[in-house]
């Protein structure tokens, strides 16, 4: 099944890179609201069973241990999140000339 | 927002595809209550001072406007995020059908129990107006086909009507049809058709009520696309009632001179085009017989709206696959039905409330080029 409408996609922005940059950022908020979404089913659905509350949830405060395995993970997601803000600064500080790739594609052709 | 109803035909959500559809209607509600009004301050106090200030008057058209929203950045954004909701729409619905569709193919080929009909024409030919770009960007249009007997289209479309509608057209998206039927009846209470036609009725959610309005008649409706009907067939069967389905095009059909009381359309003539629009309504008044109605049921015309309003209406135009909708809102009705050799004072173009709004509290939930939200929906009637 073509996921594609028959006619030419109109262009918003000066650069088209944008308007597929905001189509893929509205793709993945809707795949937050499907696993948010499911998250509040098994919540109520446990509640029901009474095998947890939704107020022992908002209760809850994990220790120690748990609270510095979560800031781990946190900062490893934002580090994988925001990985490509990092590559400018990187690349200014290693000395990367803006021609240098090309060099390298002539050093290692001739 | 009520629920739609889970009738025979339509596909079954699992519980992420419907959370994905929830949210693009959530996204669909923000678009148009939070963010697609504050395009008319940007025109107000930036883009229209701007061109006062060039030419010493305000804009005269929509086009004018739309020379000068393009390139408001708050204009793109939301014209790109609306565009972006429409793709995910069709998205959501159509990797749900997807899924299920041999078990939708296998309900619609056991349909029945109802007593009507189903009239297939694989050899006629699809009109030009279908096949150069899909309508509303529904990827494969009203008339592709993936396997035997397929009824996808129709699936999607009946699962992305009432998205796209946020609700507003009621559990069985049939607030076109009911409203037109509610009018006659409280309008023409002696007029008793026995014999209906819907033209371009798609999956039959609009034909429906005009079963229920006039139960003795006798309801027929024509489209052009094979998916839809296959479905339209099997989703009234489902529901109880009685539609005779054939494929055929509006603009010639097969029926005998004579041969309508009533014939209806829904928000069908801006999806043809400058050539076409003539021969259906030519072919209405073959078809009807003495004092018998045409209606024709659409969002209002362009003539007297202020610029700005009209080049919002008019965003499906140029964002949303509606190729036709901009020169059909300028066209003089009045004058395409006397063409068609109405009489011009049987000619009428009306507003009438909504059905469902009428029962609900009114939304005014507007998008773009809308189809409905206001509460009220245009007519063009002419009487034979």
């Amino acid at each position: 099944m073509s996921r594609k409408a028959k006619g030419k996609r109109p262009t918003y922005f000066e650069n088209p890179e944008c308007d597929k940059l905001l189509a893929i950022t509205m793709a993945l908020a809707g795949e937050v609201a499907v696993v948010r979404e499911r998250l509040d089913t098994i919540e109520r659905l446990l509640e029901g069973k009474g095998t947890l509350t939704t107020a022992e949830i908002e209760r809850y405060r994990p220790d120690e241990k748990i609270a510095a395995e979560r800031e781990r993970w946190r900062a490893e997601y934002l580090e994988r999140l925001l990985r490509i803000i990092h590559h400018e600064l990187e690349s200014v500080e290693k000395g990367e000339a803006p021609d240098s790739y090309q060099r390298a594609i002539e050093e290692v052709s001739s | 927002m009520a629920e739609q109803n889970q009738h025979g035909m339509l596909p079954r959500a699992s519980h992420d595809e419907l959370a994905r559809q929830n949210f693009v209607q959530s996204f669909k509600i923000h678009l148009a209550t939070r963010v697609s009004p504050g395009n008319e301050r940007i025109y107000e106090q930036r883009a229209k001072a701007r061109f006062k200030r060039k030419h010493r008057r305000a804009p005269r058209d929509r086009h004018e406007v739309r020379g000068l929203m393009t390139a408001e950045p708050y204009y793109r954004m939301w014209s790109a995020l609306q565009r972006t909701s429409q793709e995910m729409m069709w998205d959501s619905v159509a990797t749900s059908v997807e899924r299920q569709l041999d078990a939708l193919v296998a309900r619609g080929r056991g349909a029945g129990g109802a007593g009507g009909t189903l009239t297939l024409d694989p050899e006629l030919a699809l009109p030009a107006y279908h096949a150069a770009v899909d309508i509303h960007c529904q990827p494969g249009g009203y008339h592709t086909e993936l396997t035997a007997d397929d009824v996808a289209a129709g699936a999607i479309y009946d699962r992305a009507v009432y998205i796209y509608a946020m609700g507003r057209m009621g559990p069985f998206n049939d607030d076109l049809g009911r409203s037109v039927a509610n009018w006659l009846r409280h309008e023409h209470p002696e007029f008793k058709p026995e014999k209906i036609l819907d033209l371009g009725c798609s999956v039959g959610h609009s034909t429906i009520p005009y079963v229920e309005a006039y139960p003795e008649a006798e309801v027929h409706g024509i489209d052009v696309a094979a998916p839809m009907l296959r479905y339209a067939h099997a989703r009234a069967e489902a529901l109880g009632k009685r539609i005779h389905l054939s494929q055929q095009n509006a603009e010639r059909t097969n029926f005998a001179d004579r041969s309508f009381d009533l014939i209806v359309s829904h928000i069908l003539l801006h999806e043809t085009s400058a050539q076409a629009i003539g021969r259906v309504i030519a072919e209405c008044r073959r078809l009807l017989r003495p004092g018998g109605m045409m209606i024709h049921a659409e969002v209002p015309q362009f003539e007297g709206l202020p610029p700005y309003a009209a080049f919002m209406l008019d965003w499906d135009t140029y964002n949303n696959n509606e190729p036709f909708w901009g020169h059909y809102h300028d066209l003089d009705l009045a004058q395409l039905a006397t063409e068609a050799r109405f009489k011009p004072k049987g000619v009428k173009q009306i507003m009438v409330p909504s059905a469902f709004e009428q029962a609900r509290a009114r939304t005014g939930l507007l998008q773009g080029g809308d189809f409905g939200g206001a509460g009220a929906w245009f007519l063009f009637i002419a009487h034979r």
